[in-house]
């Protein structure tokens, strides 16, 4: 392997599994019901009280978690902020292009100020105080691949500590437009964000290590990229004790995982299944590499290889 | 009881998403940006010329007529009878 690893030294993530503040989650999931909701916490532990009325579930979520990471590492503040979603604000999108749609004259500022992509990662900074780099990242299913990616290199350039993480949040006009949005999946469609601390050394408090990742935005044979992508890290698909797949399961690994039936179906899915193959490698000492696999969009490939960190 | 200082609360609390209040939270001299009273910001300012017009009608253009009228509920409820009468 031509990189030293990175190390994931919190997570924290909000769906509609019990995730949040739950370590060993990842024994006790079922497959997520149709007629699921949210799991959320007391949102008012997290944020002040006047900010909290005007945040719509994803900016909630984000929040919420981002302090709870921050909370868990206890490495002050980080020296970066890095998000990805796939879709956004859709709530306050919905809600300012419904009033665009019925009102007449002014029209109010505030689902349209929170209606942008970024809005997540500056009111993470905002509830923070945090005055680093700040970033979001949207490619469609490959959103927090990109993000993490981001993060990484941060941390190859000189940063100790970033905040990465991923949001993406169900409005009920998705499940008409289910289609259009091309998903290789058949599990409901939930709204989850998910945030980690990747740190550039391992402090003792590291749960897992990223030992690396891949994009790709035009994949005819993802096997073949993954059968690359294991050799680059020396590694063969046999020696991967878990793979948490999006899309078709991994050829040759000891275990695989559908992800998506216990996360739901969100463009940012994967984060989910980083923060379960966290919680897999901090629990369960026989699995050592842990391999996720995302072909949420089937032109899209996303891959995340994470180790178990060595005593 | 003045039904137009109580319809602003209502329409005050909704427009705003002030969860935690009921209108009878809402004191009629209260001071609305002001910490000790209802504790509201420079959004929530843009928000209630927002709601002047869409509940009441009224366009607010000139600043320093809103630094007045957005007191409290009794200097909102004393401008919108204004410039109704007007």
């Amino acid at each position: 392997m031509s990189k030293p690893a990175l190390y994931i030294s919190a997570a924290s993530t909000i769906s509609h599994q019990p995730t949040f503040r739950n370590a060993g989650f990842s024994e006790t999931l079922g497959p997520v019901e149709a007629s699921s909701a949210l799991i959320s916490p007391d949102y008012k532990a997290y944020i002040d009280a006047g900010l909290l009325r005007r945040m719509s579930k994803i900016l909630r979520m984000s929040v919420a978690c981002a302090k709870d990471c921050v909370e868990q590492a206890g490495s002050g503040q980080p020296d970066a902020i890095v998000v990805g979603t796939g879709l956004g604000c859709l709530q306050d999108t919905e809600k300012f292009l419904n009033t665009s749609l019925t009102v007449e004259g002014l029209l109010p500022p505030t689902s349209f100020i929170q209606s942008t992509h970024n809005t997540m990662a500056g009111q993470i900074s905002l509830s923070l105080g945090n005055h680093g780099y700040n970033m979001t990242h949207t490619q469609n299913t490959l959103s927090f691949e990109h993000a993490l990616l981001d993060a990484a290199m941060l941390l190859r350039e000189g940063d100790r500590n970033v905040l990465v993480g991923a949001a993406d949040e169900h409005i009920d006009i998705l499940n008409d437009i289910a289609v259009q949005l091309a998903f290789e999946a058949t599990a409901p469609l939930t709204s989850a964000a998910s945030f980690f601390i990747l740190s550039d050394e391992h402090t003792g408090n590291a749960a897992a290590a990223l030992a690396d990742l891949f994009t790709s935005g035009a994949t005819d044979n993802a096997q073949e990229e993954i059968d690359a992508f294991l050799d680059r890290n020396g590694l063969q698909p046999g020696d991967i004790d878990l793979a948490l797949y999006a899309g078709k399961p991994v050829s040759g690994v000891a275990r695989n995982i559908d992800y998506l039936p216990l996360a739901g179906v969100y463009p940012t899915a994967s984060a989910f299944a980083m923060h379960y193959a966290v919680d897999v490698l901090s629990e369960n000492s026989k699995v050592r590499n842990v391999l996720i696999c995302n072909t949420l969009r089937k032109s899209n490939l996303g891959l995340i290889l994470l180790q178990a960190v060595e005593a | 009881m003045d039904s137009l200082k109580e319809d602003l609360k209502k329409q005050i609390i909704e427009q705003l998403n002030l969860e935690d209040l009921t209108a009878a939270d809402i004191a009629d001299d209260a001071l609305l940006f002001n910490d000790q009273g209802i504790g509201l910001d420079s959004i929530d300012a843009l928000e209630l010329i927002v709601l002047l017009e869409k509940y009441h009608g009224i366009q607010l253009t000139n600043p320093e007529e809103g630094k007045e009228a957005f007191k409290s509920i009794n200097t909102m409820a004393e401008y919108i009878r204004k410039r109704k009468a007007a």
